[in-house]
């Protein structure tokens, strides 16, 4: 296959830079996380952990039936997550987010949050997209 | 192709490589300049995959080579797909060795001086301190360690890094790519002139490969950013998550 010159610069970019994207800092997502298993959830910020090797924030939401889930949002590190502008003080306790998340493979109340959506409507990143993690040199 | 043609492409060539090789930034001393925060990779250095939270980079004058599988011996194959990511040494927090640290999604420092280069790694903490040594030597005290022992010379604008003196407990890419104490690493760092560093490693290790491993990645100066504390094992939830 014939691939215009323009067209393979930018397939050699974007080669360098899959070969340069890990998931998580110190573990691989597919082995705790399920990347098909994407939920929405609604609820309140009950505590945040802002630290190493990854954030957790807990948030309190309903289930089907009606009962209250406390469900703990795994997250990037606290260091990742500020150079891509998602501070500290974003996470305020009592506040009310909306996040998309991954479901935990052992069907705990655990996620892997994606994406953050504020009182205010902005969205942030949490942590990483479970799809883009490569297979095996997630590290 | 004319001789004349064949003179002006030679000519060309030969201008290019000058420019490229005077606007690298250079050390009092001539060297390459390489010190600085550097970044193989990860979110804070690309942003998003896919979305659109930062501008794509230009594609790289020199491009690392091409990420290739580790030629294993069949039972050294074999006993690699016995580990699971919960062998992970990285997931306790322990260091991740050579040259697996260098593609780690966090910044490092690299201090140069003529006498030796300082690499402080955001990651676990790790830190490597180069002699510049002609003769490649290393100390012959060596106890096996996760990072290695370090040292390095000058060829042309290339520093060269010789590591041994490895541990066999850290994995040198993904799951399951264990080593043994015969490890040898060697490193290429070279700067390039749109700011860039393409690190080549390569990987011997003649007990489990049946030929060097060649890998490499490229090396960006992520924006505004220090290298700052990475405590890994404060809040590390994910052994006892994933042994589950």
């Amino acid at each position: 296959m014939k691939i215009p010159s323009r067209n393979r610069l930018l397939l050699a970019c974007v080669g360098v830079m899959l070969s340069a994207l890990p998931a998580l800092a110190h573990h691989s997502f597919a082995a705790e996380y399920d990347s098909k298993e994407l939920v929405t959830v609604s609820g309140v910020i009950t505590k945040v952990e802002w630290t190493n090797p990854h954030i957790y924030f807990y948030i309190d939401a309903k289930d089907a039936s009606g009962a209250i889930v406390n469900w703990a949002v795994e997250g990037y590190p606290p260091n990742t997550l500020k150079r891509t502008g998602f501070t500290r003080d974003d996470l305020k306790v009592g506040e009310t987010v909306t996040i998309t998340a991954y479901k935990a493979k052992d069907s705990s109340s655990r996620l892997a949050g994606r994406e953050v959506t504020f009182p205010d409507g902005s969205k942030k990143f949490a942590g990483p997209a479970g799809g883009a993690a490569p297979p095996t040199d997630a590290k | 192709m004319t001789t004349f043609s064949v003179r002006c492409f030679a000519i060309t060539a030969c201008s290019v490589s000058l420019t490229l090789a005077a606007t690298i930034p250079r050390t009092a001393d001539g060297r390459p300049n390489l010190s600085g925060v550097w970044q193989g990779g990860g979110v804070s250095l690309y942003g998003e995959p896919g979305a659109g939270t930062r501008p794509a980079p230009p594609p790289p004058v020199n491009p690392p080579p091409k990420r290739e599988p580790i030629p294993y011996q069949g039972w050294a194959e074999a006993k690699s797909k016995t580990f699971t990511a919960t062998d992970d040494p990285t997931l306790r927090c322990l260091l991740a060795g050579v040259p697996r640290i260098t593609s780690m999604p966090m910044p490092f420092e690299i201090i140069q001086t003529p006498k030796e280069v300082v690499i402080a790694y955001e990651s676990f903490h790790a830190f490597r301190i180069i002699p510049i040594n002609d003769k490649l030597q290393h100390p012959n005290d060596l106890v096996p360690t996760w990072m290695g022992d370090s040292v390095a010379r000058w060829d042309g604008d290339t520093l060269v890094v010789d590591v041994t003196g490895f541990n066999d407990k850290t994995w040198l890419s993904g799951t399951g790519s264990f080593h043994t104490e015969d490890l040898h690493v060697v490193e290429r760092f070279q700067l390039n002139s749109d700011d860039t560093i393409t690190y080549t490693a390569t990987v011997t290790d003649p007990k489990v490969l049946t030929k060097p491993w060649i890998t490499g990645a490229l090396l960006r100066r992520p924006p505004n950013t220090r290298v700052e504390e990475y405590e890994c094992i404060e809040n590390n939830q994910d052994v006892p998550h994933m042994a589950k």
